[in-house]
């Protein structure tokens, strides 16, 4: 299902219209930069991502109406695509730490609020395993129980399962986090 | 009862009426699951506490404009979409005179117009402002044959322009209106006005009301191949514009304007659905008209993305400041006296606000600050 969610970036076909496509973007569109918000963390940056969700979804539902498989696919395409970028950003990191100055550890001082910044939470997602991820950002960007079964093509009991285990791991890596 | 599941005991949090009573009533007897529970939401707590996302989404008619301007340009998709730069450059400047709300009234008209003629998709989300002189606005109309047009335009016309048609319609003729409340049922504009007004400023004297305004500029085959056939249009308003008197007694003399617009918002469309000229290349056709004046091509290259930013002509003479109102950029325009001054500057929502009057900027920045 992952694939799915890989941005296709082919152009569209010339003359293409977009007319059919508005209403369902101008809808959808808060929810999937909300959802980008809470991974990526930066304003800019989670309306890059919107934008890339969109086009991919112009191809896929170029005439989308009122589908709430479209509408659950472009929640879940923010999630991914979301942490797409910051798992990207997370090896830029780790490329740029190996050839520079290692930087010495935070000591014992530094905060509980340190470790809940956004760069903080931000890698801690990226290190979440990707559906765990996926389910907490769908979740507490306002998706029901229904919704993001849909967006994850799980059933909904199951939902309770993985945002439980998804909520534990996120605590973990909050508290244990590795500093740069 | 064996004790609750800890995917239930989360769902509790979130959906309690999802969850059957039989395990509710477990929960109420039993300290081993309370205790999971406690733990469950904090875990939730913290989990929505760090992931929360900020009320403010983007401005969505400028995304939907990049968007269709990435689907519809061959390879575009494999760009970011490029957005205005937030940092705009400061600079104080020295040109000629204008006054009283003939300011405002010019900056908002000037500005709109040329925004929509220097972008294809367009949807100003700040202003900024370009410094102008004669000689560029004697340019701009040789360029695009509007000398033909000063006068009264009527509610709707055309006329053929350089490179193409252009036409316009209005939803209505402009009019006065008895009340604020008749002028924001007739735009659907909220118009807060001042608590305090500066001295010698008197009670509101006449509200007039522009209905939207609708422009198009059709390319024929002497735009070039890359804008030809292709369709611009604009739209812009409907506006509220507030005039106020004097304390002297003198009904006729105005001394304080206020102005509310909503944006001009532009579209391009091809020939026969096709998509049409991009922004990009619209613009660099626009810019590239023989006879513009380098110094403001250059000034207008400065505002770095032009499909967000609206212009605001500052004439020869005049002194320009950047401000900011309501955490949006504002461009505060006065005379070297102070005689008169005016400000403008673009909401989060969308509407374009104008101050202006004859009154120095301390006075004119004071009213927009109340209504920013």
């Amino acid at each position: 299902m992952e694939a799915s969610f890989v941005t296709d970036l082919r152009s569209s076909p010339p003359g293409a219209s977009f007319s059919g496509f508005e209403r369902f973007f101008r809808e959808e569109y808060p929810a999937v930069v909300r959802i980008a918000f809470g991974v990526v963390g930066d304003a800019q940056a989670a309306q890059d991502v919107a934008q890339d969700v969109f086009i991919s979804a112009f191809k896929r539902f170029p005439e989308p109406g009122d589908s709430d498989h479209a509408r659950a696919w472009v929640r879940a395409a923010a999630a991914h695509t979301a942490l797409n970028a910051i798992r990207g950003e997370r090896r830029r990191e780790r490329r740029q730490r190996s050839a520079a100055v290692e930087v010495p550890a935070a000591g014992p001082e530094e905060t509980v609020l340190d470790a809940e910044s956004r760069t903080e939470v931000r890698r801690a997602l990226s290190r979440l395993p990707r559906k765990a991820a996926a389910v907490l950002v769908l979740r507490h960007n306002g998706l029901s129980y229904a919704e993001v079964a849909e967006a994850m093509n799980v059933k909904v009991g199951h939902v309770g399962t993985m945002l439980r285990r998804a909520e534990s791991a996120l605590r973990k890596e909050l508290q244990n986090a590795p500093r740069t | 009862m064996r004790h609750v599941p800890s995917p239930v005991l989360r769902r509790l949090e979130d959906e309690p009426m999802a969850v059957p009573d039989v395990a509710r009533r477990h929960l109420d007897d039993c300290r081993r699951c309370q205790a999971q529970s406690t733990e469950i939401a904090a875990d939730a707590a913290l989990a929505a506490r760090v992931l929360a996302a900020p009320p403010e989404v983007g401005d969505i008619d400028l995304e939907w404009i990049l968007l269709q301007d990435r689907l519809s340009r061959p390879g575009a998709a494999r760009r970011p979409a490029v957005r205005p730069s937030r940092r705009m450059p400061r600079r104080l400047v020295n040109v000629s005179v204008g006054a009283g709300s003939a300011v405002v009234a010019s900056v908002l008209a000037v500005g709109a117009a040329a925004a929509a003629v220097l972008t294809t998709v367009y949807a100003p989300t700040q202003v900024a402002p370009v410094r102008i002189n004669a000689n560029d606005l004697h340019a701009i109309e040789n360029i695009m044959g509007i000398s033909r047009l000063s006068g009264d335009l009527g509610p709707s016309g055309s006329t053929q322009l350089t490179f193409g048609k252009l036409s316009w319609s209005s939803a209505g003729p402009a009019q006065q209106v008895a009340s604020l409340a008749r002028a924001s049922a007739m735009t659907h504009l909220a118009f807060p006005t001042p608590a305090t007004l500066p001295s010698g400023v008197g009670a509101i004297g006449r509200i007039t009301v522009q209905p939207q305004v609708t422009a198009t500029v059709r390319f024929s085959q002497n735009a070039g191949p890359a804008v030809a056939g292709s369709t611009l249009t604009i739209t812009a308003g409907p506006a509220i514009a507030v005039q106020y008197a004097s304390t002297s007694g003198r009904s006729n003399l105005m001394t304080l304007a206020i102005v509310a617009a909503r944006r001009p918002v532009a579209s391009v469309k091809g020939e026969g659905g096709a998509s049409g000229a991009t922004a990009s290349q619209l613009e660099t056709f626009l810019l590239s008209r023989p006879g513009l004046p380098a110094d403001l091509v250059q000034e207008i290259r400065l505002l770095g993305n032009p499909a967000s930013v609206l212009p605001v002509p500052v004439p020869s003479g005049l002194w320009e400041l950047k401000e900011q109102i309501g955490g949006a950029p504002a461009v505060l325009v006065t005379d070297p006296n102070g005689f008169a001054s005016g400000v403008i500057w673009e909401s989060g929502d969308g509407i374009l606000h104008g101050v202006g009057g004859l009154l120095d900027k301390q006075d004119v920045f004071n009213v927009a600050r109340q209504i920013g």
